[in-house]
């Protein structure tokens, strides 16, 4: 049969189908006329003829169902009748039709959130070419990792040229830089190597990228323009190469402009060439290495290969950290992190949503097919195939799953864009408040593929199980009696079960995490963040390499903010207290050197630092503006440190030696311990103070100090009498006048900066309980449904116990027992797959184990009393019949 | 008719009906009345099982039909074979050759 024939007989019978029955009509009946005819013609008289014509011929209408029976495109035609009728069906039923929907839409639609943020992150590949052979660089140490390098770390892996093609280096966030025309303005900007446009493959679309010579020492002041600023600044005039552009007061010649497609890693408005000194043996870890697989070779093959070259570092640097080794993972796999596990179990959580609403529905469905137990019967009794029927029905749930799913598919969208306006969700890929989240292809088929999937679930055990029905006996049955057989009975207690113990999983999971916000806000920091206001600023300019050129604006700019009314106290730091990132090993004077020790995290303040934030002094002294570059150095230590390394004496007195080997310009004498501070959450709230040494801003080496000018901004820190946005113009406006021109810019409060320290525990425990109150709705409606319809068949059995005595306190522990034996059954496999499931989630939890007595046993008790409640009011009503009236309704 | 019997008769008949319009165009009737006389009223195609096989093998495109007076003047459905039908009519007549063929002296080895 050729393909086209059959093409053109479908189209003409479903599309002009009309004519095409018209004709077969004219066809049968012109035969039976004609075989009339000829018994006319052999001497019958013609009503015998017309009789017997058709009698051979077996009926027009049988001949013409037996053609049609056949006829290509029936399939089709018949599923569209189908759904037809399931269309009618529902439409009459809007009730049930509406409560599904919504059930399924709930279901999906939070389905869909979940999954459009994985998506983001987890699925959607990184836009540049050959991106999977990209991978980034980092020191594996047995008690964690670093991800930053330093250039000997640099050199090493550019030689691995058996396993990388390409290898670029750039800075991590970057400083910052003030964009000095008439309207200062703080840009993102990095530093980059040469190598770093090639290997991510991104052309520029004006001018060219860095050439080696720029990326050299001396190469001169030369910067690449993002495609944003390029239309921003300079309105997308195509003559703007060669033109300057003035970054902190020094002018910078523009050389290229990158296309629009490429997405800056990190987000960068301009590059600027790294120009360090290849040949440097400074060991200052600073930026970060990305390299590009050779084709053909796997990670695998690649880590072997940074093993021995990690090995053979310490043995050409046996001043580096022996602990340290090398090794590369995919750059997807860096900027995903941990949020990949954090995610997958909101998937997993939310699945179980979905799971319990499908057990609803499939519930309903149930109780509806029993209902048309007759019609279904009368069907088959006219000689519907069990198929046709079953088709029926799945037709019928794949309609309601997939008008659930659109409607999700909405809904999922904005609860997205509204919790993630609620709790940022410190997720990677994002974008800025989840701008990169999306509908894509990926959306939409995990919408449609979860749509249909559930559609099928729900729809396929009722459905098999209506059709499974004696027709004999359900057409003998009388319509309204035709009961709930044993197995159907079952069928729906054991959804019941599973959906109780589906949402004890997630409530116990929400709890947990509950308990674990609970216990971060009742951590006490150390340190105070009322009425603090964090402002940045970029130090741009030689002036800003030496530590005398930060100290000088920091006394100015504190001069002049401290003469302001309503500001009670400021301070200049590159760290805050939350977070002290940077860490230095040092050595103790006149103990003996023992390798591998001593070491901790390490910051620069200001003078009036910890009085800004109330961190108290345990002994010896604060900081003092005599603290200068020319007075004797000086240094403060955390509680940690000090019963750390003097666990019996008092460490004031004693002196240390920071940075030792380092290299020349980070090589300082050896400092006083002239304090001890209280300690405070130095490494985040969920992480125990780790060991601290502070030194005052204007002591801080050369080397040091230019590391952190072209690394990051500076932050100031000014505390308010009172609420603090109210002094912002004023605050700015000294900055920048101590600066002389520098913007300042990210301007936050303490407590928003708080507040997003646990914006990822936040975004879980507000998701997980959203799932965990919705999985205990749904379930206290399953557990009613069940028993408010099994009350209603059982009305006649009820009215028969109470007319044989049996008084309303016993029909309703009957009926309370029967509903209660489920959800308590469901409570015990709950808490058993809980036991096992939350360790799942133990990194992610503070404060509280995975076992937490108090979430098995609150949860449970929740699940149980909300239960009694949904299997009470079925069973006041059961305890309300009227055994007259039972027994007069049959 | 049973199942059994369509079966046995599926491929049959299709011949039957392509070897009844090689001679040239008929109705359905004529073509019931064509396989009645050529296999000597031994087949009697009965319209349930006649118009079916028409409608499929017309869908397949072996045949294609139009509407025209018959030898009475009544208007009817004439079908007649297309040159895939003429092709498949070769090739039927070829197979039913072989397999009768086969049949027979498969019937007569002692």
């Amino acid at each position: 049969m050729t393909l086209w024939s059959r093409a053109r007989s479908i189209s003409r019978n479903l599309l002009r189908k009309q004519q095409v029955e018209r004709q077969l009509d004219d066809e049968v009946r012109v035969y039976v006329d004609m075989l009339t005819d000829e018994r006319i013609a052999a001497g019958m008289s013609p009503s015998e003829a017309r009789r017997t014509a058709q009698a051979e011929s077996g009926g027009i209408e049988q001949v013409k169902q037996a053609v049609r029976d056949r006829r290509v495109g029936t399939g089709l035609e018949l599923l569209w009748q189908d759904a037809r009728f399931g269309l009618r069906q529902l439409r009459r039923n809007p009730g049930f039709t509406i409560a599904v929907v919504a059930a399924l839409a709930l279901g999906i639609g939070a389905n869909t959130a979940i999954f459009s943020v994985v998506n983001a992150v987890l699925l959607k590949p990184l836009t540049y070419p050959d991106a999977d052979r990209i991978v980034h660089f980092y020191r594996p140490f047995p008690e964690g990792r670093r991800e930053e390098a330093s250039i000997p770390e640099f050199r090493s892996i550019q030689q691995q040229t058996s396993v990388f093609s390409e290898v670029a280096g750039y800075d991590a966030a970057g400083p910052g830089f003030n964009l000095t025309s008439e309207r200062p303005e703080q840009v993102h900007g990095i530093h980059v190597t040469a190598s770093y446009f090639r290997l991510f493959g991104a052309p520029a679309i004006l001018g060219r990228t860095f050439t080696a010579h720029e990326d050299a020492p001396n190469g001169g002041k030369v910067v690449i323009l993002s495609y944003g600023l390029w239309q921003r600044k300079f309105g997308a005039s195509p003559d703007v190469i060669g033109k300057a552009l003035s970054l902190g007061n020094e002018s910078y010649t523009i050389v290229g402009v990158m296309e629009k497609q490429f997405v800056p890693m990190p987000e960068a408005d301009i590059w600027l060439p790294f120009q360090f000194e290849s040949v440097s043996n400074n060991l200052g870890h600073f930026f970060h290495i990305v390299a590009m697989l050779q084709p053909g070779i796997g990670l695998s093959q690649a880590n072997a290969q940074m093993k021995l070259a990690g090995a053979g570092f310490l043995h050409d640097y046996p001043k580096a950290n022996p602990a340290q080794g090398f090794a590369v993972e995919s750059l997807r796999e860096t900027i995903v992190g941990d949020s990949r596990k954090s995610l997958l179990i909101l998937l997993g959580a939310v699945g179980f949503v979905l799971l319990i609403a499908c057990a609803n529905v499939a519930n309903l469905l149930l109780a509806r097919a029993t209902g048309r137990k007759r019609e279904f019967a009368i069907r088959s009794a006219l000689g519907a195939s069990r198929i046709r029927i079953v088709r029926q029905l799945l037709i019928e749930s794949v309609l309601l799953a997939v008008a659930g799913g659109m409607l999700g598919l909405a809904l999922g969208f904005v609860s997205m864009r509204a919790l993630l306006a609620i709790s940022p969700a410190g997720l990677p890929r994002i974008g800025e408040d989840g701008s990169a989240i999306g509908m894509d292809w990926r959306v939409l088929g995990f919408t449609l593929a979860v749509s249909l999937l559930t559609g099928i679930l729900f729809g396929l055990f009722p459905a098999l199980s209506a059709s499974r029905s004696d027709l004999n006996s359900a057409l003998k049955e009388s319509s309204s009696r035709s009961g709930t057989g044993f197995r159907q009975g079952k069928a729906r207690s054991l959804l019941v079960i599973g959906e109780v113990s589906l949402a004890l999983v997630l409530l116990i999971g929400s709890a947990l995490l509950i308990r674990t916000f609970v216990a971060l806000q009742g951590v006490g920091s150390g340190f105070d963040s009322h009425n603090i206001l964090t402002i940045e600023m970029s130090l741009n300019g030689e002036r800003y390499h030496e530590a005398a050129g930060v100290a000088q604006l920091s006394r100015d700019g504190r001069d002049r903010l401290n003469a302001l009314p309503g500001v009670e106290l400021s301070a200049a730091a590159y760290w805050l207290p939350i977070d002290t990132g940077d860490g230095l090993g040092f050595q103790i004077v006149g103990r003996p050197v023992k390798q591998g020790c001593c070491g901790g995290r390490w910051m620069s303040i200001s003078p009036g630092y910890l009085n800004l934030f109330k961190i108290p002094i345990l002994r010896g002294r604060d900081f003092s503006e005599s603290d200068s570059a020319s007075a004797p150095g000086v240094v403060l230590i955390n509680e940690t440190l000090a019963t750390h390394l003097w666990p019996k004496e008092n460490p004031v007195g004693h002196q240390i030696v920071i940075g030792k080997d380092l290299g020349p310009a980070f090589e300082e004498p050896a400092r006083e311990i002239v304090g001890v501070v209280a300690d405070f959450h130095n490494a985040g709230l969920g992480h125990p103070p780790l060991p601290l040494m502070i030194v005052p801003i204007a002591q801080v080496t050369d080397g040091n100090t230019a590391l952190y000018s072209d690394s990051q901004p500076l932050l100031w820190l000014v505390r308010t009498r009172n609420d603090p946005h109210q002094y912002l113009a004023a605050i700015s406006e000294q900055l920048r006048t101590a600066s002389g021109g520098f913007p300042v810019a990210h301007i936050r409060t303490m407590d928003e900066v708080m507040g997003r320290s646990t914006a990822r525990e936040s975004f879980n425990m507000l998701l997980l309980s959203i799932f965990g109150a919705s999985a205990l709705v749904l379930a206290a409606i399953g557990i009613y449904g069940l028993m408010a319809y099994s009350v209603e068949q059982r009305t006649q059995e009820i009215g028969i116990r109470m007319a044989l005595g049996a008084d309303r306190y016993v029909i309703r522990r009957l009926v309370v027992w029967q509903g209660m034996r489920l959800a308590l059954v469901g409570v015990a496999v709950g808490v058993a797959a809980a036991f096992g499931l939350t360790r799942l989630i133990a990194s992610f939890l503070f404060g509280v184990e995975p076992w937490d007595p108090v979430a098995f046993v609150c949860v449970p008790l929740l699940l149980t009393s909300v239960a009694l409640l949904a299997v009470w009011l079925p069973a006041a009503r059961a305890s309300k019949v009227d055994p007259l009236q039972a027994l007069r309704a049959e | 008719m049973s199942s059994k019997q369509a079966s046995l008769l599926q491929g049959t008949l299709d011949l039957l009906v392509l070897k009844a319009l090689g001679a040239g165009e008929l109705h359905g009737l004529g073509i019931s009345r064509r396989i009645e006389q050529v296999t000597l009223g031994t087949f009697l195609v009965k319209p349930g099982s006649l118009f079916p096989a028409l409608h499929r093998m017309e869908a397949a495109g072996w045949l294609s039909s139009f509407w025209g007076e018959s030898e009475n003047n009544r208007r009817a459905k004439f079908y007649r074979l297309t040159r895939t039908g003429k092709r498949q009519l070769e090739v039927e007549t070829d197979q039913w050759t072989r397999v009768a063929h086969a049949m027979t002296s498969a019937l007569r080895a002692t």
